[in-house]
């Protein structure tokens, strides 16, 4: 059974068409990527997906649930999460507290019970800090853990949106370019931590650039090109397959950032 | 610690890093005393104790009184704009509301005051969940005429409906009751104020540092970040609104049976502002600087009376020249020149 099923979707801005009558699905427990060329429409799918943007066709389906058009907060209840190109950093707060907005929904959020402190309150919020630690090490962020957000480098902000991401306890993680402006190294460390996510049962749905890092971990790949599927596969099919070659990937076989796929937009 | 970390985000240090981290984990008692919060109530309760000492006369204390009930309106106001980063400029709407339901229900109605200020404050809490929901769909520009809009409605009609307020001449109020004893003066109003500030204070600290505290500052910081993390942040927005309301007026209340009157004054655009003003002075997103703010700005009015004509501009200089060092407004900013100082001598 598919944990996300989308159908014939479709978003218009004015007369941009961004999303084309689109359909595809993401099995459980996979590392699914999508890659395409800047302006495909690939943020655009994400930002349908989570709920940012109302598709102007199509229906999506988690777990056999009709989602379409339920906002944001609410997909976030029924275990979906992500991290964002731009970075959405909440800048004045420390970075450990920008991950325990992440746990946001596991934690007592009764107002009765945080104007008065209760214990609960303050018990839930010491075990929360101890996970979010946990989490920020496991993710390398283990000397930012009371940083201000704001004063934090690029890199350190990327994991962080990682980290916060995962805060959540997601089923369906989705995080679009994690590795986008890292270095090879730091790259590879974002690969592992992406790995390790997957491994412990979370659906990941990726996009990136880095076709290295995209043909070494995903289960399934998805092509986008103007909006429409250009192909979708395992990594070899989609290396193969003759319509991806010609548009743009070229030599693929001994990888690299592919050059044509463009830099960050 | 920027430059102890490496860009890649691992520290050159680890095990001291996570040594100091797990030492700064368990607080030591001056640790607490010098945290906002344990610190921040013990000063805030030092001073509230300590002033009487200092009030010689009726004047002294009435100006104490007003800046404590001007303080909970801030506190209040602090957690809309400073932390939420939600704009009014309707809250004296709301104060003059709970002045008015409080003045009308136990002038002309004979109601008990301690049973006219909850009511008061229920009202306004429910017209401001009423208002919140459209409201604070709009942002920016939009919100601050919204409110605007909100605070001139409720002053005219407190100004219109002369049969039940007064109108413009305001209205006297009876005295408030307190377990069979009418508070009367400045020393019983005095401590009536400051426990209702001191409770208050505590609120607000215990809203902030809890998760619809951070909730609240992360819609502030990225409000789609906070959407996809599972806040609804319209319902938080509403929820702050509502509580600021509340909180502004219950100082109302308290306001109209300490001063015995009420006039539209209360209500009106320029208090509004007044309000707002605190709230950045002080400091945003701080809680003692929203008190400070509220103390800095009920003062200096009263050391200016004396250049009578020239009063506001000397007020409207100071607060630029505080604006234009301070950013940050007076609490942070002094609070950051303190760790600094600290961080230095611990060298
Ligand atoms: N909010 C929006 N309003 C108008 N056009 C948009 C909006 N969001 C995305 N687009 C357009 O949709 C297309 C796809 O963009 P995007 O999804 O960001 O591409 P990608 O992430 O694949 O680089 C682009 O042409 C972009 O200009
Ligand atoms: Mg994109």
């Amino acid at each position: 059974m598919s944990l996300l099923r989308v159908e014939n979707l479709g978003i218009q801005f004015g007369g941009v068409r961004a999303i084309q009558s689109l359909d595809f699905v993401i099995n459980p427990g996979t590392i699914h990527s999508i890659i395409g060329p800047n302006g495909a429409g690939k943020t655009t799918l994400f930002n349908i997906i989570t709920g940012i943007y109302a598709p102007t066709a199509g229906d999506i389906y988690l777990d056999n649930v009709p989602i379409t058009g339920r906002r944001p907060h609410e997909l976030a209840r029924m275990g979906m999460s992500r991290t964002f190109q731009n970075l959405q950093i909440m800048k004045t707060m420390t970075a450990i507290e920008n991950v325990m907005v992440g746990r946001h929904l596991h934690l007592n959020r009764n107002l009765l019970s945080c104007l008065l402190r209760l214990p609960s309150v303050t018990r839930g919020d010491r075990q929360a800090r101890k996970r979010c630690v946990e989490l920020m090490e496991s993710v390398g962020l283990g000397a930012y853990i009371d940083a201000e957000a704001g004063s934090m480098p690029y890199g350190a902000l990327k994991r962080l949106e990682i980290a916060r991401a995962l805060a959540a306890e997601p089923k369906l993680l989705l995080l679009d370019e994690p590795a986008a402006g890292l270095n090879a190294a730091e790259t590879k460390e974002i690969d592992e931590v992406i790995v390790k996510v997957a491994r412990s049962g979370v659906t990941v749905v990726l996009v990136e650039h880095d076709m290295k890092l995209v043909m070494g971990i995903s289960d399934h790949i998805l092509v986008l090109d103007y909006g429409r599927k250009l192909a979708e596969g395992t990594p070899d099919e989609v290396r193969a397959n003759p319509a991806v070659v010609a548009a743009y990937l070229g030599n693929v076989g001994n990888v690299g950032t592919v050059g044509t796929m463009g830099t960050v937009s | 610690m920027a430059h102890n970390v490496r860009p890649s985000g691992y520290s050159k240090f680890a095990k001291k890093q996570t040594y100091t981290r797990r030492m700064s984990t368990r607080k030591s008692r001056a640790q607490m005393l010098l945290s906002e919060r344990g610190g921040g109530m013990a000063s805030l309760l030092l001073v509230i104790l300590v002033l009487p000492l200092f009030l010689a006369n009726d004047y002294h204390y009435d100006v104490a009184v007003n800046i404590g009930i001007n303080a909970i309106v801030v506190v209040g106001l602090n957690l809309l704009i400073g932390y939420a980063g939600q704009i009014s400029l309707g809250h004296a709407g709301f104060f003059g509301l709970g002045a008015y339901t409080s003045a009308v229900l136990t002038a002309h109605y004979g109601l008990h005051g301690l049973l006219a200020l909850p009511i008061g404050a229920l009202g306004v809490g429910v017209l401001a969940y009423a208002i919140a929901r459209p409201v604070l769909r709009l942002s920016g520009h939009y919100l601050a005429m919204a409110t605007l809009g909100v605070g001139l409605i409720i002053n005219i009609i407190i100004s219109r409906e002369a049969w039940l307020t007064g109108g413009p001449d305001g209205m006297y109020v009876p005295l408030l009751e307190v377990f069979g004893t009418e508070v009367y003066g400045g020393p019983m109003w005095y401590w009536i104020v400051a426990a209702t500030l001191l409770l208050a204070v505590w609120l607000s600290l215990n809203l902030i540092d809890s998760p619809v505290g951070r909730a609240l500052r992360g819609l502030h910081g990225s409000e789609v970040a906070a959407q996809v993390a599972g806040v609804d942040t319209t319902r938080y927005k509403v929820m702050v609104f509502v509580i600021s309301a509340v909180m502004a007026a219950v100082a109302g209340s308290l306001a109209a049976h300490f001063s015995e009157f009420v006039t539209p004054a209360k209500a009106d655009f320029s208090h509004s502002i007044l309000f707002v003003t605190m709230v950045v002075l002080g400091g945003m997103a701080s809680t003692f600087g929203a008190v400070v703010g509220a103390a800095v700005l009920t003062l200096l009015p009263q050391f200016l009376a004396d250049f009578a004509d020239y009063e506001h501009v000397i007020l409207g200089l100071i607060m630029m020249t505080v604006m234009i060092f301070m950013p940050k407004g007076l609490v942070p900013t002094l609070a950051a020149l303190a760790r600094r100082g600290a961080r230095r001598t611990a060298r």
